[in-house]
């Protein structure tokens, strides 16, 4: 026979198959493997109602099952956020006093005063700020979040909500890399490869921008204490504020679903879907392995393509805000010709300029909005609360509907460069990728524009 | 001079929108004409095919009919086809020549793969997948086509019942007879549903019948055709009957007495799978084989979520969890004892 002839003799066969074909060859597989287990595998006891089983009926049950979940959420936050504040502000002092060392040392060498700028005060300002900010928070987050992935307990919590997804036309596991993307939307991207299904994946990783991440935390933090918790008796300001942040979490929820019920029933109608999902039995978590997973393949992994896309931006940033023409920096320039569009979203152009140059990272807006407002020629925090309040409400006119504005727009606007990136190298595809960072970034300012055009419609 | 400048800038931004290669208006617009063209000329090559596979020879009118296309238009496109060789015709008659019929097989081909995709992959409802199959069969490539196939696992009928071509062409095409030729007691398999016209189509699909089932004809007569398919007796009216086609089966396929859906199953209590609804095909198909659920597999329900939606199943010494509308496509037996806690 010649070799044309042996393949057309298997496509003959092949036709013969039938359709059940597949169905026989793994019924088959199974029959073979469970024939080779009962004579290899032997069991001692018959224990038909063990530990696994009796943890599985509280942590799913009608009633102990979602409170649970939400309280270890909860206690996850408050440890993340409570032991995050310390070690950033050592990291911060650290950082910055290299800085002025850095900065006096090229000084002492005779560098020109541009090269010192753009290397110390650009460059390595950024990258501090990013590394102080975002380190600590995911050093701590991760590790917590892979010892309840260890454990076995998140499958339950996918299991628990999948019925709200489901009606979204997504995946109970997207309510995994959700709670990933708290950390850092970038590793909640990643962590979609869990989800097996091609449509779900693709809608968790379009929506995982709407969960703000901890380069985002600070700055909805910050504006809620500064305006919501103001704006009420100081008896309640901590609790508004807080609430605050909660109802802007709760929307990013809300357009989570909303958008994966859209993106479901449009653009992601022709790719193919199944569920599945296995509860694997609860194991004693290995410290070794949640050390290697949280600190090497997540934090450092995320840390350092943060770190690659921040160094530039904080180069652009220093000339924007050192190159003077006509008597102010660029950065005003730009900042006074977007301002008209910023009003019109209840921001003003300082605010879009700093997420501009913010794209590659999150961590920085704060610092370039107050560089611009103060014409300071490098990035700078406020020295106290009321410093900050003095800077943006009495000298920029900021309202408490420019809080809330952007407090929104920072929940709904565009992914980060670092996430950008990393939704193409897990998409390969341009135009998810394209998709992924616009529509966020479309309805931020469709948000943004209603609540600010509602407002000044209402007085 | 700026003026002048800020002109030519004009100028050139419009000139650049109207003629830029591929991206420009005009291009695009004159890409997007050839498309509907090879389209049209397309769907006519597959008119001409059908027809002379089922014996009948197509005229000027069958095929503007079947495109609506007015009289000036069809003859541009007869005389289109004719210029590249595709037809030869002659007083109202028209013939595929070999190119067209090449074609012709390979549109037929696209368009059927396209419908069984559709269904097992997309699961898509069988009454939109002719006219969504319509629009894909003039994008797909001979390769992707190739791929879909192997991916399908090489299928040899589409939705409907209809024979997919063969990658050089060839057509099996299936021996069958009208349901409503068959006589009372006759044990028959539904091989194909004819999709037009349309309205008898989805009657015959709310009526629930698909290819691949079972029947025995209980009663037929001049105005109707009685069947039964191990649960209901279904009429239909002579039309309907006559766009079923129909071979004869050894005996109707009944799941034993007892069976259950898996989502219907109570907490703690043992079953056997007897079978997936064989209409539950491709990707959500193999993920459930995955998983262990063949044919005598022992399975109990475990765990269900404060919504009732999904439960989790013991399978195989594993739990997994199951939307309840896969659970409703497999098939279960309960056995007699019950699981202690």
């Amino acid at each position: 026979m010649s070799p044309q002839e042996v393949l057309d003799h298997a496509d003959q066969l092949r036709r013969g198959l039938g359709v059940d074909f597949r169905d026989r060859m793994v019924t088959s597989l199974y029959e073979e493997s469970r024939r080779i287990a009962a004579r290899v595998v032997r069991r001692r006891g018959e224990s038909s109602w063990d530990l696994d089983q009796r943890i599985d009926r509280i942590v799913t049950s009608p009633v102990w099952g979602l409170p649970l979940m939400l309280l270890l959420l909860a206690v996850v936050f408050w440890i993340t956020i409570v032991g995050a504040n310390y070690p950033s502000e050592w990291i911060a002092r650290l950082l910055f006093s290299i800085e002025r060392v850095g900065a006096a040392l090229f000084e002492a060498l005779g560098a020109p005063g541009w090269l010192t700028g753009l290397v110390w005060h650009g460059v390595w300002r950024s990258l501090a700020w990013v590394v102080s900010v975002m380190l600590p928070p995911m050093a701590i987050f991760f590790p917590l979040f892979t010892i309840l992935e260890d454990l076995g307990y998140l499958p339950r919590v996918a299991f628990n909500l999948d019925w709200l997804f489901h009606k979204a036309g997504a995946h109970g596991k997207q309510a995994l890399s959700m709670a990933m993307g708290f950390g850092c939307n970038a590793a909640g991207v990643i962590s979609t490869r869990i989800i097996d299904s091609p449509r779900e994946r693709l809608i968790a990783i379009l929506t995982n921008n709407f969960v703000p991440c901890n380069g985002r935390f600070p700055t909805l933090i910050m504006l809620g204490m500064l305006f919501v918790g103001a704006a009420v008796p100081p008896a309640l300001a901590s609790v508004a504020a807080a609430g605050s942040v909660v109802a802007v979490v709760l929307i990013g929820a809300v357009f989570t679903f909303f958008v994966s019920w859209l993106l479901a029933r449009t653009v992601l109608r022709g790719q193919a879907s199944a569920f599945t999902l296995e509860l694997p039995p609860y194991r004693r978590p290995s410290v070794l392995r949640i050390l290697y997973t949280s600190l090497i393949d997540r934090t450092a992994f995320v840390l350092l393509r943060a770190v690659m896309i921040s160094a530039p931006a904080g180069a652009v940033i220093w000339i924007l805000g050192n190159i003077h023409a006509s008597g102010a920096s660029l950065a005003e320039h730009v900042a006074r010709s977007l301002d008209p569009f910023g009003r019109a979203l209840g921001l003003d152009g300082v605010i879009l300029l700093a997420y501009i140059i913010a794209i590659p990272a999150n961590e920085i807006v704060v610092p370039t909005m107050l560089m611009v407002y103060t014409g300071a020629g490098m990035m700078t925090e406020a020295g106290s609360l009321e410093e900050l309040r003095r800077i943006l409400v009495d000298a920029h006119g900021w309202s408490l509907l420019t809080a809330v504005c952007l407090m929104l727009f920072s929940l709904l606007h565009n992914p980060c460069g670092t996430t950008i990136l990393t939704i193409w190298k897990e998409t390969r595809s341009a135009r998810w990728t394209a998709l992924g960072a616009l529509m966020p970034l479309g309805f931020a300012f469709l948000v943004t524009f209603l609540v600010a055009s509602a407002a000044r419609w209402l007085g | 001079m700026t003026g002048f400048l800020s002109l030519l800038f004009l100028l050139g931004g419009l000139i650049l929108l109207l003629f830029a290669p591929r991206l420009g208006l005009v291009p695009r617009w004159r890409a997007r004409r050839l498309r509907r063209e090879r389209a049209v000329t397309e769907d006519g090559l597959k008119h001409l095919l059908l027809y002379s596979l089922r014996g009948q020879p197509a005229t000027q009118e069958s095929l503007a009919g079947s495109l609506r296309l007015s009289a000036r238009k069809l003859v541009r496109l007869l005389a289109r086809m004719e210029a590249k060789g595709l037809i030869h015709s002659t007083a109202g008659h028209i013939e595929l020549q070999p190119d067209g019929e090449r074609r012709a097989r390979e549109i037929v081909r696209a368009h059927r793969l396209w419908e069984r995709y559709l269904t097992d992959e997309l699961r898509t409802p069988l009454e939109k997948v002719h006219s969504e199959a319509e629009r894909a069969e003039h994008t797909l490539s001979r390769e992707r086509l190739d791929a879909l196939e192997a991916h399908l696992g090489h299928p040899l009928r589409d939705p409907h019942g209809d024979p997919i071509p063969l990658a050089n062409g060839s057509i099996t095409e299936i021996q069958a007879r009208q349901l409503s030729d068959c006589f009372a007691g006759e044990k028959i398999e539904v091989v194909h549903v004819e999709d037009e016209p349309e309205f008898l189509f989805r009657e015959i699909l709310a009526l629930g019948l698909r290819p691949g089932q079972r029947l025995q004809v209980l009663e037929s007569s001049p105005e109707a055709v009685v069947v039964w398919d191990g649960e209901r007796r279904l009429r239909l009216t002579l039309p309907e009957a006559a766009n079923i086609h129909v071979r004869s089966a050894p005996d109707l396929a009944v799941r034993p007495p007892g069976t259950i859906p898996l989502d219907q199953l109570p907490e703690l209590q043992p079953a056997e799978v007897v079978e997936i609804d064989p209409e539950f095909r491709g990707l959500a198909r193999r993920r459930l084989l995955d998983l262990g659920l063949t044919p005598s597999a022992t399975v109990v329900a475990e765990l269900r979520t404060p919504f009732g939606d999904p439960r989790a199943y013991r399978v195989r010494g594993t739990l997994v969890a199951l939307r309840n509308d896969q659970a409703e496509h497999v098939w279960v037996r309960p056995k007699e004892a019950r699981v202690e806690t």
